[in-house]
């Protein structure tokens, strides 16, 4: 696995949202997002960059201080270094206080029929 | 350095006093922690969740109106999985390291009369089938000659394994006993040096899962271990075993296999 130069989130909000901006989690390092883009209240949609230039051990999206964060869908898009980019698309998950998301997928293997 | 790293840690360090100040105390500025430099993670650790990973509607569709079989190259490029649409083998596993080993399974033997496939397991509704290691490049073609393979067998209603196979597979309380003892005599006193511990999570019919702990949780190397340690031992112990599965949670959303197939498959 290359490095993961950057990623691209975007995270659709459902019933229900949260007001502060979430941050990510790099090997156990809570760290701000770049570029942000919409919100995470209900409905809305929450776009942002982060810039890990490291390989990922873990790769988290915090979880709320307070309340539920209800996500209808998560889509990220790796950049890896010298690599074609490459996106990875999460269904509905509701996040707590006592939980975060793991966003790091490495590239999805090809799967073609027989 | 990577970039993130400067956010994390915005403060520079203390520099130490010139000269006059003794050795101890200059050590102590550079590492004082008082100041504004971030503490990793300052909340309660919490449970890492998982999404369900969505397909894109082409990755759906294109079944064989027989028997629907899709082929994954897994991470290597080594081995391909093929997955159908029905139990290959229901109850049971099957693993064959080599020809000589595929007598009692009809589906293997045709497998392994493909030149260039190394070993074959059955397990549930996939095949995992390796190739030699010396043949590379893409597997479009072989995965088709296999895919055929498996399918011309199906259709024609032949066995996957015979009742002999079946029969001599040893019973689970002793899988069990074995790959314990393994565990404890073999495999964990030799990972725990890297703080890595092994743990027989259950067994069903003659299929194993486990649970890789400790530091070998995550471990960009836990495959390595797996695959060549951890399933040598178990088989040099247990030939009849068929596949060895891994439950860990690495947290990094690999955990195998079954988190990725297509639906209608889970």
């Amino acid at each position: 696995m290359p490095r993961l130069d950057t990623f691209q989130i975007s995270v659709k909000t459902g019933a229900r949202g949260v007001d502060a901006l979430p941050r990510w989690i790099i090997n156990g390092f809570s760290v701000d997002f770049e570029d942000v883009r919409g919100s995470t209240r209900s409905g809305d949609t929450f776009e942002a960059t982060g810039s890990p230039g490291s390989f990922p051990h873990t790769l988290l999206l915090r979880g709320p201080d307070e309340g539920a964060w209800d996500i209808e869908e998560t889509r990220i898009t790796y950049y890896p270094n010298g690599e074609e980019p490459y996106t990875v698309r999460l269904g509905a998950v509701t996040l707590d206080t006592e939980s975060d998301l793991n966003i790091w997928y490495e590239r999805p293997q090809a799967v073609f029929d027989l | 350095m990577p970039s993130w790293f400067s956010k994390v840690f915005k403060s520079e360090p203390a520099k130490p006093e010139p000269v006059q100040v003794p050795v101890r105390e200059v050590r102590s500025a550079g590492l004082d922690l008082s100041g504004d430099r971030p503490v990793p993670e300052p909340h309660a650790p919490r449970k890492v969740v998982h999404a369900p990973i969505l397909k894109d509607a082409a990755e759906q569709s294109g079944w064989s109106p027989e028997i629907r079989i899709k082929a994954r190259v897994e991470k290597g490029n080594r081995a391909c999985t093929f997955l159908l649409d029905r139990p290959v083998l229901e109850g049971h596993s099957a693993w064959f390291p080599h020809v000589g080993a595929a007598a009692e399974s009809p589906l293997a033997q045709v497998l392994f009369a493909i030149p260039s496939v190394d070993t074959v397991l059955i397990h549930g509704y996939t095949l995992t089938v390796a190739r030699n290691p010396t043949v590379f490049g893409d597997w479009d073609q072989l995965a088709k000659e296999i895919g055929s393979a498996i399918r011309g067998h199906l259709i024609e209603d032949r066995p996957v394994v015979t009742q002999a196979f079946v029969a001599a597979i040893p019973p689970e309380e002793t899988i069990r006993q074995t790959i314990q003892r393994v565990i404890d005599t073999e495999i964990n006193p030799g990972i725990a040096a890297h703080s890595g511990a092994i743990r027989l999570d259950r067994v069903e019919g003659n299929t194993v899962y486990i649970e890789m702990m400790g530091g070998c949780q995550g471990c960009a190397a836990s495959d390595v271990t797996l695959r060549q340690g951890v399933h040598e031992a178990f088989r040099s112990a247990l030939p009849g075993l068929g596949a060895i599965l891994d439950v860990t949670d690495h947290a990094a959303g690999t955990n195998p296999f079954y988190n990725q197939l297509p639906a209608g498959m889970r």
